[in-house]
């Protein structure tokens, strides 16, 4: 029996497919670290709620999954700009990085994370839901010798790449990126240049949040939403994150890809029980070659 | 154009300014002098909105601004340069004076503003695409006051522009304040260089431990004894003869 390469190609597929959702995910918790210094450890409750979210609106209120998709992303992006205007400012406030302050902020991330949970768990319950999406007009892709990539992967990542170049384009054309690129790198400096500095934070926050939101959405249809869905999606993210050089925002669409692909890889070529390790191992394997990441440099030059 | 009335403010419960009155009239350089630590970047940060006024108040242009936030303050055409010199480093040397034109929106006078700000700086058009990271220290000095100048301020509030920067180039920056000054716009500068400052400025006022503790004329001050004693460092022989004794 000689090597499947067929096969290989599959995995890889499969994985960049579900690296591009981790690196949406860690997108939003790169925007929030370089934007706020706050390390978000609620990230993944803005996930699973952006997936309850998606499901009741195509469920219960019977909207097509593309405008759940949107409206799930809205409603979590409103829910993570009232958790951060009135749990996080007040932290964020007395400043945030390495300080005092920046070590509650991390703790309240955490005590966020459990509330959130707590809270869906009070609305929708401990038992998984399967999230039923009709993606029929998706076409299937084929390659090679007949690898079938279903709909919902396709449409994850035209949809992942999508929000990728727009998020891109903002801050890079528009003059509200650049004012948010401004208060990333320096507070006070876009405060005396009259940017509504608290402003762009919510918008940073209502964004990173969004992002998370369609994730969920996203991959609701693969697998189901769960209310613990968030922890191991946290993890992978932070994983891509780090991997991809904290804080910047290529590094961490680079990272995602390459945490999906290396996890879909080891999980056929290794051990499929242990899936979700081989995130970690990535991690470690390329912070003990590059500490700071592949994108650490750029990650100093914040913005 | 800028009245500073018995203001004291600070960081926290810390109080820095301890009743500061200071009046900067329209059209005028004036120059906010003292040591290090004396509260000199406090007082301008009050000024701009970054601190909070903790009592006293701040009047400019008719405007009392003292509760404003720092964004609708310079809404109002008061500028602040702060000491840290910093231009934003991944955004190109245009990027960021427009950055400065942020809260503006015809192009027309923005665009005229900026050739006003390269006439000033012929340096910062050479460099114009080039990160601003790569900037000399006396480059990324003329940045940061040409930022605050595509403000479009009527006041412009810089702290301390001769810092650390070689003698020849703090000559040049001061010829331009002076005629960024004569173009109709106010000029409060905080400085150390105590010499430099008063040739520049039409009025000075000394700082010490958050209190305002001299102020006058600008030429009056400079041949003032005890601004020369302790700010001058008298003459020459003076403070050689300090050093061998000291
Ligand atoms: N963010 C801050 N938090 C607490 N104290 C501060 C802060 N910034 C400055 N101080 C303190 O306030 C006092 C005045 O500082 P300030 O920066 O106004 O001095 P300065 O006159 O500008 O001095 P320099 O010429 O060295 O810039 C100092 O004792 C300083 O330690
Ligand atoms: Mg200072």
């Amino acid at each position: 029996m000689g090597f499947d390469f067929n096969s290989l190609l599959a995995f890889i597929i499969f994985g960049i497919t579900i690296g591009v959702v981790y690196g949406i995910v860690a997108l939003g918790i790169s925007l929030i670290y370089s934007g706020l210094d706050i390390v978000h450890f609620a990230h993944g409750e803005m996930y699973m709620f952006g997936a309850f979210f998606g499901l009741v609106l195509v469920h219960d209120a019977g909207f097509p999954y593309p405008i759940a998709l949107v409206g799930a992303m809205v409603l979590t992006a409103l829910l993570g700009m009232f958790v951060e205007r009135v749990f996080y400012r007040r932290l964020t406030r007395a400043g945030g990085g390495y300080t005092v302050a920046g070590m509650g902020m991390i703790i309240c991330g955490f005590g966020m994370s459990v509330a959130l949970v707590n809270v869906a768990y009070f609305i929708w319950g401990a038992e998984a839901e399967p999230f039923r999406a009709n993606l029929d007009y998706i076409p299937r892709l084929e390659f090679g010798d007949g690898i079938q990539v279903p709909e919902s992967y396709v449409l994850t990542a035209i949809i992942s790449v999508v929000l990728m170049l727009a998020l891109n384009y903002f801050l890079r054309y528009t003059k509200i990126g650049l004012a948010v690129r401004a208060v990333a790198h320096n507070k006070e400096i876009a405060y005396l240049m009259g940017i509504n500095v608290p402003l762009m934070i919510s918008l940073i926050f209502g964004l990173a949040c969004a992002r998370a939101a369609a994730a969920g959405v996203l991959i609701g249809p693969m697998q189901s939403v769960q209310v613990e869905m968030g922890y191991l999606m946290l993890m992978k993210a932070f994983a891509a994150a780090v991997v991809g050089g904290f804080g910047s925002l290529p590094g961490a669409i680079v990272g995602g890809i390459m945490v999906g692909i290396f996890e879909n890889l080891g999980a056929a070529y290794i051990s499929p029980s242990h899936k979700d390790i081989y995130a970690f191992l990535l991690l470690i394997l390329v912070l003990s070659i590059r500490p700071s990441g592949l994108f650490g440099i750029e990650a100093k030059v914040k913005a | 154009m800028l009245q500073v009335n018995k203001v004291e403010a600070g960081y926290g419960k810390l109080k820095i300014l301890r009743g500061v009155t200071m009046t900067v009239p329209q059209g005028e350089i004036v120059t906010l002098l003292g040591g290090n630590g004396t509260g000199k970047s406090t007082m301008l940060k009050a000024v701009s909105g970054l601190i909070p006024v903790m009592s006293g108040n701040i009047i400019f242009d008719g405007v009392d601004i003292s509760t404003m936030k720092p964004h609708e303050r310079m809404r109002l055409g008061l500028v602040q340069v702060t000491q840290s010199k910093e231009a934003y480093p991944a955004m190109t040397v245009e990027e960021n004076l427009m950055l400065g034109a942020y809260t503006r929106s015809d192009r027309a006078s923005i665009a005229a503003d900026l050739e006003k700000v390269y006439g000033f700086f012929p340096v910062l058009k050479e460099r114009r695409k080039q990160l601003s990271a790569t900037l000399s220290g006396g480059e990324v000095q003329m940045l940061v006051i040409g930022r605050g100048l595509m403000a479009g301020p009527k006041m412009l509030m810089l702290d301390e522009p001769s810092a650390a920067i070689a003698p020849k180039v703090v000559l040049e920056i001061f010829s331009n304040i002076n005629k960024i000054a004569k173009s109709g716009v106010t000029i409060l500068v905080v400085e150390q260089n105590v010499r430099m400052a008063l040739i520049l400025a039409n009025y000075g006022y000394i700082i010490r431990d958050g209190v305002i503790m001299m102020e006058g004329k600008a030429d009056s001050l400079i041949s003032d004894p005890a601004v020369k004693e302790s700010f001058l460092g008298g003459s020459v022989a003076d403070t050689s003869k300090k050093l061998q004794s000291g």
